[in-house]
């Protein structure tokens, strides 16, 4: 906490000498330097590649990924009422990454990171949460933006809800009678996934836009935004924007794990809602 | 019946167009191009203020609002949440000034902090550059019988930078041009 005041005292130091004037001006802006106001921003005080004045700062200057700097910017980026994370998970996240021989660095390009949306839809009638999950694409000159996955509740509700269903089949045979049996497969609509084959999962991205074009599924607005970030060699940690009072605001790391790599994909998976 | 053929060509067309070019702006032209943006910026607040001023005669709001459309991308909206309201509800920019110079305030002021975050600029697959401004403004609305409604909001603004060229005395001159985008606007919780 010291630093970060540090921090914070320089910032407002700093500005005050050197503000840019843009139009009539109030006081009061000390929560406004300290929040970390855009996952750009995020980026820039994780790696230190920006001054304190939140300028973009470059390869030729001292404080450019430098070891001290990224320490007390980090510190400043964990959501400090969050009593699960504790000072002992964040020093030994900060001695990882900013270690002498192998500093990590987050990389906007480099992939391994994804938003997580819960947007509200209207869905025949009703009002409900769709989340979709967001990542990074490069095409062409650049780069954008894709829907890569999809959760929506009622979709999970519709396949293999009915356990008692889970032994039926088509017998060996029904070829010999021109699958004359299917009929009763399809008699019994909620349990018909389960005459599909054994990797058979439902697709939900399909789904969604099959709803989404038949007028079913109707966008109406965001309800709420999460960073998922997988870039950290044995952490995984999650962004958050805190709208609050004080200092410790804007988007900040509101839960972090220590897990190896080889443990990212069930991981993955459970953000998934794939478990 | 599937054609293998045609998907494997299709497939190794599709990895052989995915090459990826870094964006390159230098951190000179990068400073160059925040200044215009944030005199775009500084334009808009101007024109929210006429706008939303009750002395300014109806003719001149609706002139200044056809200005203040001038600095805008076609389609661009206002996303604007609340402490009370975390969803967003959506505006056109349009919509959005209208709405303010309708309202029954005696006195608008529009205020600005002084903080101001300017994010990279990033390649968009056609090309052009795509920024985020974050701004914080203070609304303070007066009647004359003593009403006041004050908010203080961040405002993050998108910009789109584009290297066009114009004709001058013959000669094709360079330049880069700024349009605003899509407002996310945010009720915000001073400390």
């Amino acid at each position: 906490m010291k630093t970060a005041g540090a921090v914070i005292v320089l910032q407002l130091l700093f500005f005050s000498a050197f503000a840019q004037d843009i139009g009539k001006h109030l006081g009061d802006e000390n929560f406004m330097y300290a929040e970390t106001k855009q996952i750009n921003q995020f980026f820039r005080r994780f790696n230190s590649e920006e001054d304190l004045e939140g300028k973009r700062i470059y390869e030729n200057d001292p404080h450019y990924h430098n070891k001290e700097y990224r320490a007390k910017y980090i510190r400043m980026l964990f959501d400090n009422e969050n009593p699960d994370i504790s000072n002992q998970v964040k020093e030994e996240f900060i001695r990882d990454v900013t270690d002498d021989a192998h500093p990590e660095f987050l990389d906007y390009y480099g992939g391994r990171w994804f938003a997580e949306v819960d947007a509200k839809f209207n869905y025949k009638g009703e009002s409900r949460t769709v989340v979709l999950f967001l990542e990074l694409e490069k095409e062409d000159l650049g780069i954008k933006w894709v829907i890569n996955n999809v959760y929506f509740y009622p979709f999970s509700k519709m396949f293999f809800a009915d356990s008692s269903a889970m032994h039926k089949f088509l017998h060996p045979m029904s070829h010999e009678i021109d699958f004359m049996n299917l009929i009763k497969v399809f008699r019994e609509p909620n349990t018909v996934e389960y005459y599909f084959n054994e990797d058979f999962r439902p697709d939900f991205k399909t789904l969604f836009l099959y709803e989404v074009k038949q007028g079913d599924l109707v966008f109406e607005t965001i309800q709420n935004v999460t960073f998922h970030f997988f870039q950290i060699k044995d952490w995984y940690f999650q962004l958050k924007e805190f709208n609050r009072p004080g200092y410790n605001t804007g988007w900040l790391i509101s839960n972090i794990s220590k897990i190896p790599e080889d443990q990212k994909g069930m991981l993955l998976k459970y953000i998934y809602y794939e478990n | 019946m599937k054609n293998i053929k045609i998907f494997l060509s299709v497939a190794l067309a599709v990895i052989s167009t995915v090459a990826f070019a870094q964006p390159e702006i230098s951190p000179e032209r990068k400073q160059a191009i925040d200044s215009l943006a944030l005199e775009k910026v500084k334009d808009l607040g101007k024109y929210i203020s006429i706008i939303g001023n009750k002395e300014t005669p109806f003719s001149e709001a609706n002139r200044v609002i056809e200005r203040a459309l001038e600095l805008f991308a076609p389609g661009s909206q206002m996303g604007v949440s609340s402490l009370n309201r975390k969803e967003i509800k959506y505006y056109g920019i349009r919509e959005y000034l209208q709405r303010l110079m309708a309202l029954n305030y005696d006195r608008v002021n529009i205020e600005w902090f002084n903080v101001q975050y300017i994010s990279d600029l990033v390649r968009q697959p056609d090309g052009r550059y795509v920024g985020v401004i974050t701004i914080y403004q203070r609304f303070v609305g007066e009647s004359d019988d003593g009403l006041k409604y004050v908010d203080t909001t961040k405002k993050d603004i998108t910009v789109y930078v584009e290297r066009k060229q114009t004709q001058i005395h013959g000669r094709l001159i360079g330049f880069w041009d700024v349009l605003l985008g899509d407002i996310r606007v945010t009720e915000t919780k001073p400390g």
